[in-house]
């Protein structure tokens, strides 16, 4: 029995020890492997570069422009995060506290379109309304189009808000709080929480889309955030030199998003199935 | 007096709603109701579009091999990643479904691949599944595990790599949502397990599984959609390719509607109103599975 036990312990700790392998390894492998010199990469190497070469990343910042693509990335994120706290912690307060003509309605729409998805047909005729407009000359289309409807959001603030005793709301009311008033004052306050978490949600997945990004910088590169630069490296003509520069400029992409986990992993995992429990 | 505070308060609400209505009108209604209008037309973008009725519908199913390749290629790839993503998640959510300090930091490690961009990592996936001088041959061979190199994005293995590229992408997620699903279960049941006697593998069939049924089916149900979706790792990592061996249809509906960037297609014109004609098939497959899905595991309840 008490062998049994041992071994059950042994095979569970392997199991787990292999899989921590596969998903680590190939992240610690963009970090090491972007210190690298691309003779070092291709012909294989120590796990650890052999004299770490800071200056893939002076050339990837210098030459391929990466410092222009990485500011992109966080203009665009930080504005998608704005635009997702503000539209969704207000459509979720007055869902949650107001009846008004046409709720039901548009309630219904948005739970619909949560589980309706064309891919890339929905993006085509966005990009050319967006350019038709001039949204597609700065970045504030993209993190326009980047934010989405937010129906979860919404609805995950829908839920918080319910959360919050109506007593407050009203006795605001009678001292003559407007609607706008109170949602400033008491609930944004105390729904902080989900907040945070809708804001690092809209953040990481702004930063991390590759598809949006390709598509509404087609007509003006310049606006590239840098997923879609660095994903650009495997098209171009000398790919197969490269490999130091395209290590050096995905790690610019993944870490600014790593050192957020690593102060907010808690948030980050807890925020995951807030959604899916609710949802 | 109170009919103009109402008014106002009216205005308010509608105020409040409206950055979060015209985005939602604008992202989410716009697209469909133009993607209803052209699934009736051919439409390149250049020449005026033409009314072909249904035609586009019956050319996919019909005259289309592309389409019947790629709706193939689907079934493999979501089935696939399904059936080794759920079980491993499942598995490791048992394993490290404690409170301790070493727990909670494997958990925050095998789950920091989901937060990071899975386009990005597929193109380092891309190197390191190089046949020549990719990282995971030298690997395998060093092992001893392999005699010589493989080609892991040619033909024979390319949807393998795609799909336990998109396992590694996505297994932290489903990781998370067993850990919450064994933590919904209250812990007088397996108490009162422990006293009747019963041992950890009993404990697992009879009490883990049953119990955590109803959460069982929103996992498989949120597995079923998002893998349905993919797209950008696959674009990234083979592009379709090789020869559409990898080539699922969120990805050919993208190949019609831009050419130019999928490296592996047959045609150079956009075909918009082909292309939305394509994704509201997919979408009605989608949503087809889902709903038999649904009626399926209710008459597994019954039973239950």
């Amino acid at each position: 029995m008490r062998l049994r036990q041992v071994c059950i312990n042994f095979i569970k700790w392997i199991f787990i020890g292999i899989i921590l392998i596969f998903t680590v390894y190939p992240i610690l492998y963009t970090l090491l492997g972007s210190f690298k010199t691309n003779w070092e990469l291709t012909s294989g190497g120590n796990f650890f570069p052999k004299k770490w070469m800071f200056s893939n990343y002076t050339q990837a910042y210098i030459q391929s422009n990466f410092l222009k693509y990485s500011i992109n990335s966080i203009l665009i994120s930080g504005t998608s995060m704005f635009i997702a706290l503000l539209t969704s912690s207000m459509a979720g307060y007055v869902f949650a506290r107001h009846t008004f003509p046409g709720k039901k309605i548009i309630v219904s729409a948005y739970l619909a379109m949560m589980f309706i998805s064309l891919g890339a047909v929905s993006i085509y005729p966005v990009y050319i309304l967006f350019h038709k407009i001039g949204l597609t000359k700065s970045f504030l289309g993209l993190a326009i189009a980047l934010t989405g409807s937010q129906a979860t959001n919404v609805f995950l603030t829908v839920g918080f808000v319910r959360s919050i005793p109506v007593s407050m709301d009203e006795a605001a009311y009678l001292e003559g709080c407007s609607y706008m008033k109170i949602f400033y004052k008491i609930i944004i306050p105390l729904i902080r929480p989900i907040l945070g978490v809708i804001a690092l949600f809209a953040f990481r997945y702004a930063w991390n889309d590759y598809l949006i990004g390709l598509i509404m910088t087609i007509s003006n590169p310049d606006l590239m955030p840098i997923t879609v630069a660095v994903v650009q490296l495997k098209y171009s003509m000398n790919a197969a030199a490269e490999w130091h520069i395209m290590l050096a400029g995905a790690s610019l992409a993944i870490v600014p998003i790593l050192v957020l986990y690593i102060f907010t992993n808690k948030q980050f995992i807890s925020g995951l199935t807030v959604g899916a429990v609710k949802g | 007096m109170r009919l103009k505070s109402k008014a106002s308060n009216y205005l308010q609400i509608y105020l409040m709603l409206f950055p979060s209505l015209l985005i939602f009108a604008v992202l989410s209604v716009y697209p469909i109701m133009w993607a209803l209008k052209y699934v009736f037309y051919e439409y390149n973008g250049y020449t005026n579009p033409k009314f072909v009725g249904l035609d586009n519908f019956i050319r996919a199913f019909t005259r289309d091999p592309l389409f019947i390749n790629a709706l193939k290629n689907t079934f493999i790839y979501v089935g696939g990643k399904i059936v080794i993503i759920l079980p491993l998640a499942f598995i490791l959510a048992i394993f490290l479904n404690k409170k301790t300090k070493i727990h909670g930091a494997l958990q925050a490690l095998i789950f920091s691949p989901t937060i990071i961009s899975s386009a990005v990592m597929s193109l380092v996936f891309y190197l390191m599944l190089n046949a020549y001088n990719g990282e995971v041959n030298r690997l395998l061979l060093k092992l001893g595990l392999v005699d010589s190199p493989v080609n892991w994005l040619g033909s024979k293995y390319a949807m393998l790599s795609t799909v336990i590229v998109s396992v590694w992408a996505g297994l932290g997620n489903y990781m998370v949502y067993f850990l919450a699903g064994l933590q919904s279960i209250p812990d007088e049941i397996y108490e009162s397990g422990a006293i009747d006697g019963v041992n950890s593998f009993q404990k697992l069939i009879y009490i883990t599984i049953p119990m955590l049924g109803p959460m069982l089916k929103v996992i498989l149900m949120l597995a079923l959609i998002t893998a349905f979706q993919d797209m950008s790792n696959i674009l990234v990592l083979t592009g379709g390719g090789p020869f559409g061996k990898t080539n699922v249809m969120s990805l050919y509906v993208y190949s019609l509607y831009f050419p130019v960037n999928a490296s592996d297609t047959a045609t150079f014109m956009p075909q918009y109103g082909y292309g939305a004609a394509v994704s509201v098939i997919s979408a009605c497959i989608v949503g087809f599975i889902t709903v038999i899905y649904l009626k399926i595991s209710n008459k597994l309840d019954d039973i239950y």
